[in-house]
């Protein structure tokens, strides 16, 4: 069993512990313990403000197990995309070219750099232990900051994007940067991504990339073979994703060309398909022995906590009995309402 | 002996045979009855000035006045582009710097322009290998120098000349096939016809209006812009000697180079001299055939415009030439000429 809940100062070290395993294809956690720190004291303050307009707030999430209490995972979701700037990605652009006189028509794919996705809401830093064996905490995890969304609608934009990370070999070189980054910045993949942080919204990205469509048939092979296309460690999180409603045709990194999904709330599920139930103490027993995996979530700001349990179908009733154990990681009692969504 | 002069309505049937001669490349000059009947027609209004200037196509042959034969062809456009676009590449600089960084990234790009719209072309000069020997190739080539410097008033001020770009042993562009065929999705070749047809519009339809940066075309494009087909290369270096040079303009098929230069700054315009036929300066004469060096002679009738390559050395304003030059300039003594050493002066201004 295992909750979802906000970080605490506490966390620190075993985020550290987390962080410390190499990961491929993950470029965007924080490493040292400064950063952590960091990121750490940003979502405590991002909690605990008063928000009218979402802006720089930065909500870092952990998954824990009731077992033991240990880290399992971490996932965050930004207010507001390139709040201290502008996010950048590349849009998708399909340019129509028709000749009469020749009687041609075909169709020329282009890359533009452009802002679109600034303001959108930004899910980042998905990341759970032992990814290959992970199951339902996984779905919790990945879906819990939207739920805390749901919850507290006025923290976020209408619109929500997740960048995963691109195709990478097994030296972190990426065949879309080499055709495309790399001659503008003129160095290595990892080296750019460690000097800009992860970010998309640096001034330094309007100085140095292209502002002009980038004609996709120009590029080499390898690198329109990558465009679009997830790193192996992105799989999970990218199947969890589109479940959820996200899309991933229309833009990609300016860095490694890895998917950018986004989808408008009112496409998500966890938007369009949570129910609000009030809480009774004690399972329920089950009737039509058809069960159902929900993941639920309730309480406001750092006491939101979101778990997974398994029940009758929640369409036909107005409460959910949840078992003591539930009641005490989401801090609810009876009476009480939480939302719960299929997962 | 060899003249270059006007074309007139009866080099029709040898036009044709010579355009049969030069193979891919030429946009101008198609073995194509049609339009090369058509282009005679402008040509000959275009001496007898009795169309606008800006239409104007003169065009000029150069004859083997022993068989009558056609050894070559060349051509000098009013204007260009003023009735459909003329499309050039225009290579620019754009800068990607970021100080925090620490990066200086200098791109090159391509820009579609139409810049060189309303300038005078230098074009359509072919010289029939049998001929290609001595000084044929010059006194074609530098035959319209002459004919500018003697009606500077009937041309623009901007001149240019396109040459023929890089071509792989096979005929393929390697420029071509790195940027063009992605958005024509045909042969270079057949965009060549088509464009020769003038049938250019769908340049404007098919071709990427935005910038191109440079760095994004395969290495065999990008070491090919401005390169001129090996075949070009000599006339290349004739252009520059009269005062063309690269500005970084090319073909947006090929890539090969625009050459550009203003018309007054032309060696002819400075260099080239008028001069009286008179037989008693002929260097014997003076004693000093020594002096004697290659010269273009031209008469000075824009209807019947004619030119040969002497060995000559005028001096006071008179020049001696012999009875069958005389012949084939129609010329008479105590006529007028124009005078241009055909190579430039080692020490133009000593």
């Amino acid at each position: 069993m295992y909750v979802v809940r906000p970080v605490e100062i506490a966390d620190i070290a075993a985020l550290e512990a987390l962080a410390a395993v190499t990961m491929p294809g993950v470029h965007t956690l924080p490493k040292t313990r400064e950063k952590i720190a960091a990121s750490v004291e940003r979502s405590i303050a991002s909690f605990a403000a008063h928000v009218d307009i979402p802006s720089e707030e930065s909500y870092l999430f952990v998954l824990e197990s009731l077992l033991d209490k240990s880290i399992a995972g971490t996932a965050a979701i930004f207010a507001s995309a390139g709040s201290n700037g502008t996010y950048f990605s590349f849009r998708n652009d399909v340019i129509q070219q028709v000749s009469r006189d020749l009687n041609i028509s075909h169709s020329v794919h282009a890359l533009t750099l452009c802002s679109e996705l600034t303001a959108y809401s930004q899910l980042s830093g998905f990341y759970v232990r032992n990814m290959e064996q992970a199951g339902l905490e996984a779905a919790l995890l990945s879906r819990a900051r939207l739920l805390f969304a749901v919850l507290a609608p006025h923290r976020f934009g209408d619109r929500f994007f997740v960048p995963l990370a691109g195709i990478t070999d097994a030296n972190g070189q990426s065949p879309f940067w080499d055709a495309l980054g790399r001659k503008f910045f003129q160095m290595d993949f990892l080296d750019a991504e460690k000097v800009i942080g992860g970010a998309r919204n640096r001034t330094l990205i309007v100085e140095l990339m292209p502002h002009y469509p980038v004609y996709v048939p120009l590029l080499p092979g390898d690198a329109q073979a990558a465009m679009g296309q997830i790193h192996p460690s992105g799989e999970l999180a990218f199947n969890l994703l589109t479940e959820e409603g996200f899309e991933a045709d229309d833009y990609i990194d300016i860095f490694d060309g890895g998917p950018i999904l986004q989808a408008h709330k009112h496409a998500l599920r966890s938007f369009t398909g949570s129910l609000t139930r009030r809480v009774v103490a004690g399972v329920t027993p089950s009737r039509t022995g058809l069960k159902v995996h929900y993941a639920i979530a309730s309480g406001a700001e750092r006491n939101f906590r979101a778990v997974t349990f398994t029940c009758d179908a929640l369409e036909a009733q107005d409460t959910v009995g949840l078992p003591p154990e539930l009641l005490e990681a989401l801090a609810v009692a009876e009476g009480d309402s939480v939302i719960c969504v299929r997962i | 002996m060899l003249v270059v002069r006007a074309i007139n309505a009866s080099d029709l049937d040898a036009l044709y045979g010579l355009a049969s001669q030069v193979g891919t490349g030429m946009t101008t000059l198609k073995p194509d009855m049609k339009m090369l009947g058509d282009r005679l027609a402008i040509a000959c209004a275009s001496f007898a000035e009795t169309i606008a200037p800006e239409k104007r196509d003169y065009m000029f042959v150069m004859e083997d006045t022993e068989t009558g034969r056609l050894a070559g062809v060349c051509a000098i456009k009013g204007a260009v582009g003023l009735e459909e676009p003329f499309y050039n590449y225009r290579i620019g600089t754009l800068v990607h710097s970021s100080r925090e960084l620490d990066v200086f990234t200098r791109m090159e790009t391509l820009y579609l322009s139409n810049d060189l719209t309303g300038s005078t072309e230098l074009c359509s000069l072919f010289l029939h290998p049998d001929y290609r020997s001595g000084n044929n190739g010059k006194l074609l080539s530098k035959s319209r120098f002459l004919f500018i410097a003697q009606f500077p008033h009937l041309f623009t001020e901007k001149l240019i000349a396109e040459m023929r770009g890089y071509q792989a042993p096979d005929g393929s562009s390697p420029f071509y096939e790195g940027l063009g065929r992605h958005f024509f999705k045909m042969d270079f070749h057949h965009v060549d016809d088509l464009t020769s047809l003038g049938k250019k519009s769908f340049i404007a339809e098919l071709m990427p209006r935005q910038p191109m940066y440079v760095a994004y075309l395969p290495d065999e494009a990008q070491e090919v812009i401005g390169k001129v087909h090996l075949s070009t290369a000599p006339a290349r270096r004739l252009l520059e000697q009269e005062g063309l040079h690269f500005e970084g303009y090319v073909d947006i098929f090929d890539a090969g180079p625009v050459l550009q230069a203003r018309v007054s700054e032309l060696r002819a315009m400075r260099d080239s001299m008028p001069a009286v036929l008179d037989a008693g300066a002929a260097p014997e004469a003076c004693g000093d055939a020594a002096q004697a060096e290659p010269y273009l002679v031209s008469n000075t009738d824009l209807k019947d415009f004619r030119m040969i390559v002497t060995s000559a050395n005028p001096h006071s304003g008179k020049l001696a030439l012999d009875d069958d030059e005389l012949h084939l300039l129609r010329c008479h003594q105590g006529d007028t000429v124009r005078t241009l050493s055909l190579n430039p002066r080692k020490h133009p201004h000593v």
